[in-house]
């Protein structure tokens, strides 16, 4: 007799439906909030949605990243907010992407109040002390070499440079060159404009039994006025022939970072639940083609995965990993080939229906934490998308086909536009790569990337 | 699938108390399987936490890194599931999944929708009792490969990548447990044979071995009846392994230290002071000791180094912490990296004179901020299901009390300045030191390390 049941068959899952949030008009902002009964712990963020760094003009580039450095500083200068709030068992959120700048804070609700305040008057009356700027960016310029002393940093970091003009050509916290360029003045010029007096929407989740959102929302916004829509213009394409292959030379790397990346449609441009679902049959999720062929057949790498960077003007698809030295071309040429499959034969049903599952099934894991509530809601206020953004996007997975990933496959990949990012050591990968055709293959010193 | 240090259980916030706690319920099946459930704070999930008493102390000389090995074999198939089969039904649930291993513990977890918690309990009972059935030389082989490029991107390849494991060379001495690092060495993942990894799932992985931790909204008794249909009939072991004597007394004997020349961006110190186990009041002594020390930017380090002198790359406040060795005496690290134009000898000096300070005395204020952050970040993991049972395992399986996640705050709440100081006179000494050095391999002694940051 075996000691073992067989093998269960589950039930229907619960219909899942995202929590309807709670809308209040408070002076010139918003405030949304879900109430999760028993959550102690609360999220509360602040989405200023015309103060990303896509907009930062081009000699001040890295001026959104300093100044959500700076904000730590606090009211006092010094580093005092994080300690202050702390007192309160309650830590400092920020966040600056390409398309907003998000502040907030995580709080027990007991003590959402006095958080909160402190987190106000941090975002709306920081102290901007000059000395403290300089100081975070002279930090700031140090860590930029630290961080891209590690391959994969570094390859990611090239990314932007070599599909976009403009903004997206340096990373998004400025080059190590431009950012020292950045002054004090630049800061509060840029707080004064963007963010002083700029309301925006406040995001709070967890349990509201307690909590009177009307006063948070008056202690965030003032008198501040509402935020004005964002702009938006698409960045022109870098120059250079496609595809290439580009080896940033890390003399002695045992690993390659290997990144291919190529440029995709903006956020509203696109069809997120086709591009999605398209995106985890290569390579999102374990289970994936190119973690089950580089990974678990070959075991070239501990791991690769792939994703759309997507944002209001533009965005960017990207397969990225660290293969062993001596598998670099090999996995170069894997992971074309994994694409090309994809792009004639299209998914299994098997492939279609775990993505299907996998993107409704799970959401209550999804949104189990206040942290991941918050952030859907950030998400629905950054990229203005309706409140059942989520139940939408459930009922586009439930609906997909395998034509449609099949499709999205031919036009949301494109291998003939890529371009290939190596951190690796050039000595050994450089020849195994010109072997593989992918375009020209150049080489390049990594400090000069950003002078 | 990574190796870590991290043990969670570290106590409730005093500002508020999760509703979860003080509805756990604790069950012992007949084969020694300890079963433990709470509540979650949203519904539809199900949080599934187990803790194995196996980790890389129990390694013997020429075996390492195998207890981590072997937590990826765990996903390579068993007796009713195929290679990959794991990860796809959890995936396809829209599940979190994972594994982690550590020198005192392996952990597996999943989070899936409510629904599905018989799946991954069956998931789980069938590599506990059969995994040996699935294991074959093509997965060791491959599993081999993807662990050593977990070394390499982890280790190797990384500036600084190897600081942890001369750490623990200086800490313990050859031939003890703790004298390795959990991923162990490329040599013996390579010499690892299918024979060995058939032996070691039979010696520690029994049902005894375990315990098994569920979050969700399902009534504890039913969560216990499903539990024991899915696992009830495993047997215990035969023998309990023994793990290798990990006794130490005493300090370490120091100042030891290792220095390094090689190619990284700026000098580092590594700085480790042995102090008592995980679990011991001393412990909890050190852990308000390394907060205040070294962990938030209201630290003394962050404050001094980073802010005041500008010495310090700015690690956001995070320079000091403890690893909590529950079965041995474990370590308090402080680590820093060095501005431009600061020496690694500079750096150095600087953090010394930081802690030999504290036996000077502490301030309330101090002591009560590090209690705060501390607090904050259990109250953290507390609030999410899979962090919340991950804790309850910890307790249970280090301490076999699941109420510890609830009532450890009042451990650190007992502390005071003097014993923060007398703690910090007696094992913050200079014959209690190990310092593990990196300095870039183009600078000679003394000179200002040119960075590239104009190039």
């Amino acid at each position: 007799m075996s000691i073992l049941q067989s093998r269960p068959e589950l039930g229907p899952p619960q219909p899942y439906t995202f929590p309807k949030p709670r809308h209040l008009s408070v002076g010139g902002g918003n405030v949304i909030a879900i109430d999760v009964p028993g959550q102690q712990y609360a999220a509360v963020r602040l989405v200023q949605p015309t103060a990303g760094a896509a907009n930062e003009p081009l000699d001040r580039m890295g001026v959104a990243s300093l100044t959500g450095e700076v904000l730590e500083d606090g009211v006092h200068g010094n580093s005092s907010l994080a300690p202050a709030l702390e007192q309160h068992g309650a830590e400092w959120v920020c966040r600056v992407t390409w398309d907003s700048f998000i502040t907030g804070v995580d709080a027990p609700v007991t003590r959402i109040s006095d958080a909160v305040a402190l987190f106000a008057e941090a975002v709306r009356a920081p102290a901007l002390r000059p000395e403290d700027i300089v100081r975070r960016r002279e930090q700031l310029v140090e860590r930029f070499w630290l961080d891209a002393s590690v391959a994969s940093t570094l390859a990611m970091r090239a990314v932007g440079g070599q599909l976009f003009t403009g903004r997206y050509g340096t990373p998004l916290n400025g080059g190590p060159v431009q950012l020292r360029e950045v002054t004090p003045e630049d800061v509060a010029e840029f707080h004064a404009r963007s963010m002083a007096d700029v309301a925006g929407t406040l995001v709070v989740v967890g349990d509201l039994s307690d909590v009177d959102l009307e006063a948070l929302g008056t202690a965030v916004f003032g008198d501040a006025a509402p935020a004005p829509a964002a702009q938006v213009t698409p960045p022109e394409p870098a120059a250079g022939e496609l595809p290439r292959t580009v080896v940033l030379d890390r003399p002695g790397s045992v690993q390659s970072a290997l990144i291919l990346a190529h440029r995709a449609p903006s956020r509203p441009e696109i069809d997120l639940p086709k591009a999605d679902g398209m995106s985890d049959v290569l390579g999102g999720m374990f289970t994936s083609r190119l973690n089950m062929e580089l990974r678990e057949r070959l075991g070239y790498t501990y791991g690769v995965g792939c994703r759309f960077d997507l944002r209001r003007d533009s965005g960017v698809f990207l397969i990225s990993t660290q293969v062993e030295a001596a598998t670099t071309a090999h996995s170069v040429t894997r992971m074309f080939a994994e694409i090309d499959r994809l792009r004639a034969d299209g998914p299994t049903e098997g492939e279609l229906e775990a993505v299907r599952e996998s993107n409704t099934v799970g959401l209550p894991v999804t949104y189990s934490t206040a942290r991941s509530l918050a952030s859907a809601l950030v998400e629905t206020v950054v990229h203005d998308l309706p409140e059942d953004h989520v139940d939408r996007l459930r009922a586009g997975f439930e609906r997909l086909t395998a034509d449609d990933l099949t499709q999205a496959a031919r036009n949301l990949l494109r291998p003939s536009e890529s371009v290939v990012i190596v951190a690796g050591d050039a000595a050994r990968v450089e020849e195994p790569l010109r072997e593989t055709g992918v375009g020209p293959v150049t080489v390049r010193d990594p400090d000069s990337l950003w002078s | 699938m990574g190796t870590s240090f991290e043990s969670g259980g570290q106590g409730v916030q005093s500002v508020v108390t999760n509703g979860a706690i003080g509805l756990i319920s604790q069950y012992t099946l007949d084969n020694g399987l300890r079963l433990v459930t709470a509540p979650a704070a949203t519904g539809q999930v199900a949080a599934v936490n187990l803790w194995y008493g196996v980790g890389s102390r129990h390694e013997v000389p020429g075996r390492t890194g195998f207890a981590h090995l072997f937590e990826h074999l765990m996903f390579q198939g068993s007796g009713g599931v195929a290679k990959g089969e794991h990860f796809d039904a959890i995936e396809r649930l829209g599940g979190e999944i994972n594994a982690s291993t550590s020198t005192d513990r392996t952990n597996y977890f999943e989070t899936v929708p409510e629904h599905a918690l018989d799946l991954a309990l069956w998931l789980e009972a069938d590599r506990l009792a059969t995994l040996r059935e699935g294991m074959t030389q093509e997965v060791l082989d491959n599993q081999r490969d993807v662990v050593k490029n977990e070394r390499r991107q982890r280790y190797d390849n990384v500036p600084y990548g190897t600081a942890f494991e001369r750490i623990l060379r200086l800490g313990y001495p050859e031939g003890h447990p703790y004298h390795h690092p959990t991923i162990g060495s490329m040599q013996d993942l390579d010499d690892a044979d299918l024979d060995y990894v058939l032996s070691f799932h039979k010696k520690h992985y029994g049902p005894d071995n375990l315990v098994l931790t569920v979050v969700s909204n399902l009534d504890p008794d039913d969560v216990h009846e499903r539990v024991k249909r899915y696992f009830g009939a495993i047997p215990a072991r035969e023998t309990v392994a023994e793990a290798p004597n990990a006794a130490l007394e005493g300090l370490i004997g120091g100042p030891v230290r290792d220095t390094v020349v090689e190619q990284v961006p700026a000098p580092a110190v590594f700085m480790g002071y042995r102090v008592p186990a995980y679990g011991e009041r001393e412990f909890d002594v050190m852990h308000l000791v390394s907060a205040i020390l070294g962990y938030g930017q209201g630290s003394r380090l962050y404050q001094r180094l980073v802010v005041e002198r500008g010495m310090a790359n700015d690690d956001g406040g995070s320079a000091a912490d403890v690893l909590p060795f529950r079965y041995t005496p474990s370590l308090m690290l402080v680590t820093m990296i060095a501005r431009e134009g600061v020496s690694g000898d500079e750096l150095e000096t600087a953090i010394r004179e930081e802690i030999a300070g504290l036996a000077d005395g502490v301030t309330e204020d101090e002591l009560d901020r590090a209690r705060a952050i501390l607090e904050r970040d259990h109250l953290q993991t507390l609030s999410n299901p899979s962090g919340l049972a991950d804790t309850i395992g910890s307790c249970t399986q280090l301490f076999d009390d699941p109420e510890l996640a609830s009532t450890w705050p009042q451990r650190w709440a007992a502390i005071s300045t003097d014993d923060i100081v007398a703690c910090a006179k007696r094992l913050l000494a200079e014959e209690n030191l190990l310092v593990v050095r990196f300095d870039p391999q183009e600078t000679g002694e003394g000179t200002v390390e040119p960075e590239p940051a104009d190039a």
